[in-house]
């Protein structure tokens, strides 16, 4: 057994937050995946789906004519997504029209062709889209080779993409140093929402959260908390396994894949860290997941009892 | 101006109604006496109570009058002159707005469009699908498509089903809908009550604007007169989310009424006909859907073109002295609505459809959903009058920036989409009018977004390039045609 004060029990009651507690900030989204098995036609090709099925499922059965990117679609079905945010897997159906494949349930007899001029053109302009608010350094980026969003821009042929990248300084969110155990670069970030749903439905421990809207959209944390450390995080690194860029990366891994260029890091690639007064963490638990809980707090009005107008809005 | 009015201590009945929709004309009094009904606009608190007075003494006044109008005495609906403001458009769903006392049960029996109360799902749903109504305003699930489908959808899924009344519509260019609720509460609750229990839902949820007090108050009183009335055990709620323009998003007004903290969009399909607050099946409709639905279920016909039937609430807005609401046949045009106001300086264009709705020159456009559609404008019944000096390519530019900073930040096309088309438009101010790229995202961001905000969005600037493309040109040139961009 270690000395290693890491690996002493400091727990004093529970740190689990029960599930009602947990706000994590996204829309209560309805079951994807179809209520009954179909048979359809996907260019031309037909493929039978199982309950369940997405037209992504079937178009990942064949081999389809246009290259259906769904970057922001998890495979594994471990209560993560589809969120269904980027929509770089738009396809064109007869019935529908142009729709999301990671979400859109199967539908028996329908027609879907995944190479039309308005599904390309679909696909091609939103992974700009995202690309439009990504620092593009790759060099430097600690998920440099295994990073999702670099897989299908290769795979679309992005040269350069047509709203330009996030590499504006001034512009880049300092990156978060503060955990030994995790990093959190925002500037790499695409909103896929893995981690919060990582977190908290699957580790189900109420620490991540979505934030704020428009461009201002951000993952933060449930107990309002600025940095990583400051957090409840217990650093079980879930959402850095899911996470498909370079967001979150562990700690031990940010610069294992980095190219050497001289000067360049992937901490000076942004222009300010926070978190790097905290020298060393002593225990797995963060200060905050002791004392802290997660918040959910309505923004709307529960029933109203009475007719007052104050009363309505708690 | 009651208070005015009963000060004058006469033994006349008085009552506060709601609007007629006519802002311009407001303090509005109407005084009636044996079939006859004079109506006094812009009324002072003294010439309400004299006119009180002369009511108390046996006569009608009529000088200064705006019109006076003979009617059946009794009447259950405002008795329309023939000419002036309040003679524009029909006044179906409007009936009994600036006429009957909101909350009242026996006023609202008395107008054509009360309900039976025993309605089978069955008879409810044909009468619906004979008559092809369709949603209306953008806070419908079923905006511009046939209500019949979203109710069948609702009836057939598994749960307890649930009717949210969405009037939260933080947009004031279409204010037909708090119009319904001030003035006719109970022409929107009772076929929602109806609705409820044709599907046997056990309770309706009436969602609101934080700011809209005079509705919340109004559907709160009207909610507990139909309940007593209808059926005590009934659950009529009353709700109110943020005064944002995103929260009248159908599926962020269920997140809302859940109480979620952060508004965001729900994926869909499948819609909340399926899947629904709380997960129930759900039918969301706007007061303006409900009002056309309690017509034709009380078995009025609802008139209009037949692949829109009814009528269309539109308010007249933007460079006007003061906005009207008014109501169309889906066979009008909307210039049918434009006597209703008084528009200020020379009209040069239309913004049709609220914030991201649709630039037009001309308004020989039928009010109909399928003709408001084709003319690339929006449905959800607000027409706003743009002047001479409004600058075509700053009014593009407000709107992608409000649609910029007002979107719920969850899918890419709409949060990024957005970023991008405002930069864009900065570019023509720069000197470089990239045409072809602004077509490009905006049909992306119509096409792709995940909800109705990001799909309408940049409608304003699509259809400002298509109708004043030369204003961009001579943007990018350095110059503004109508000399209100200042900093090129
Ligand atoms: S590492 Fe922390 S933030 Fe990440 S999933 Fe685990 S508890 Fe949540
Ligand atoms: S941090 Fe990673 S997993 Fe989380 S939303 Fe951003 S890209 Fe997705
Ligand atoms: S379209 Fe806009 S408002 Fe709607 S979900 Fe997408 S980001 Fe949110
Ligand atoms: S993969 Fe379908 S929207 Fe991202």
């Amino acid at each position: 057994m270690s000395t290693d004060p890491i690996w002493e029990d400091t727990t004093t009651g529970a740190d689990v937050p029960l599930t009602e507690d947990i706000a994590p900030g996204t829309a209560n989204d309805p079951p994807a995946g179809s209520t009954e098995a179909a048979t359809l036609t996907v260019d031309g090709q037909t493929v039978e789906a199982s309950v369940g099925s997405t037209l992504l499922d079937a178009c990942e059965a064949v081999e389809t004519d246009g290259d259906v990117l769904a970057l922001c679609s998890y495979d594994d079905e471990e209560q993560i997504g589809p969120r269904s945010e980027c929509r770089t897997c738009m396809v064109e159906t007869e019935e529908h029209g142009v729709v999301p494949s990671c979400s859109f349930p199967v539908e028996d007899d329908m027609t879907v062709s995944t190479d039309t001029e308005s599904a390309s053109e679909a696909r091609d302009v939103n992974l700009d889209l995202i690309l439009s608010n990504h620092n593009l350094l790759c060099t430097t980026c600690g998920a440099n080779g295994r990073c999702d969003l670099q897989d299908v821009a290769i795979e679309n042929d992005v040269e350069e993409p047509r709203y330009g990248v996030l590499h504006d300084r001034s512009q880049l969110e300092p990156i978060d140093d503060s955990s030994p155990f995790i990093q959190i670069d925002r500037n790499k970030c695409i909103l896929c929402n893995r981690c919060v749903e990582a977190c908290n439905d699957v580790q189900v421990e109420g620490v991540l959260r979505m934030e704020e809207s428009g461009g201002e959209t951000r993952i933060g944390f449930q107990n309002d908390a600025d940095t990583m450390m400051d957090s409840t995080c217990v650093s079980c690194g879930h959402c850095a396994t899911v996470c498909p860029t370079g967001a979150l990366v562990e700690q031990g891994l940010v610069d294992a894949t980095t190219l050497p260029v001289p000067g360049f890091t992937h901490k000076n690639s942004a222009e300010g860290i926070v978190g790097e007064d905290y020298e060393r963490q002593r225990t797995q638990m963060t200060p905050m997941k002791r004392e802290g809980d997660t918040r959910n707090e309505p923004r709307v009005s529960r029933p109203e009892p009475a007719a007052t107008a104050e009363d309505d809005w708690l | 101006m009651l208070e005015a009015a009963r000060d004058a201590d006469a033994s006349v009945a008085t009552a506060a109604v709601g609007s007629t929709g006519h802002v311009g004309l407001e303090p509005l009094v109407t005084a009636t006496l044996d079939g006859e009904t004079a109506f006094f606009s812009e009324c002072s608190p003294g010439r309400a109570r004299s006119v009180t007075e002369a009511l108390d003494g046996g006569t009608l006044p009529s000088e200064d009058a705006v019109a006076v109008v003979e009617h059946e005495p009794g009447a259950a609906t405002l008795p329309v002159p023939d000419e002036g403001p309040l003679a524009v458009g029909e006044r179906g769903v409007l009936g009994s707005c600036g006429w009957a006392v909101p909350g009242s049960i026996e006023d609202y029996r008395a107008g054509a469009g009360s309900l039976p109360t025993d309605l089978e799902l069955a008879d409810a749903l044909s009468r619906l699908r004979e008559s092809g109504l369709r949603g209306r305003g953008r806070g419908d699930a079923s905006a511009d498509a046939p209500v019949a489908d979203e109710w069948t959808t609702a009836s057939e899924a598994a749960g307890d089903p649930v009717v949210v009344v969405n009037a939260n519509e933080a947009d004031d260019r279409a204010a037909g809908d708090d119009l319904l609720l001030e003035g006719a509460p109970l022409s929107v609750l009772d076929p929602a009550l109806t609705a409820a229990e044709a599907l046997g839902a056990s309770d309706v949820v009436a969602y609101l604007s934080e700011d809209a007090d005079l509705a919340r108050e109004r559907v709160r009183a009207a909610a507990d007169a139909l309940v007593e009335a209808r059926d005590p055990e009934a659950s009529l709620r009353v709700v109110v989310g943020p005064d944002e323009y995103k929260a009248g998003e159908p599926t962020m007004a269920l997140e809302a009424i859940e109480g979620n903290h952060r508004l965001e969009a729900r994926r869909r399909p499948p819609g909340p006909s399926e899947y629904g607050l709380n997960g129930r099946p759900t039918l969301v409709h706007t007061p303006r859907t409900l009002a056309q639905v309690g017509r034709v279920l009380a078995g009025v016909d609802p008139g209009g073109v037949p692949a829109d039937p009814g009528t269309r609430l539109f308010t007249v807005a933007g460079d006007v002295a003061a906005p009207a609401t008014v109501e169309l046949s889906t066979g009008a045009t909307l210039s049918d609505a434009l006597p209703a106001v008084e528009p200020e300086g020379s009209r040069k264009a239309a913004c049709v459809g609220g914030v991201f709705g649709g630039v037009t020159r001309s308004l020989d456009v039928p009010a109909s959903a399928p003709g408001l559609e084709s003319a690339r404008l929006g449905t959800n019944g607000a027409v706003e009058l743009v002047g001479e000096s409004t600058c075509m390519v700053a009014l593009a530019g407000e709107r992608a920036k409000f649609a910029r900073e007002e979107n719920c930040g969850r899918c890419g096309p709409c949060r990024e989409g957005s970023k991008q088309l405002v930069d864009l438009l900065r570019d023509v101010y720069d000197g470089e009018f990239a045409d072809g790229m602004l077509r490009e995202l905006g049909r992306t961001m119509r096409e792709t977004s995940l909800c109705g905000f990001g799909s309408d969005a940049a409608r304003p600037v699509t259809t400002t390039i298509d109708v004043f493309e030369t204003e961009f040109h001579a943007h990018a040139d350095g110059r503004c045609p109508s000399g209100t961009c200042t900093k090129l």
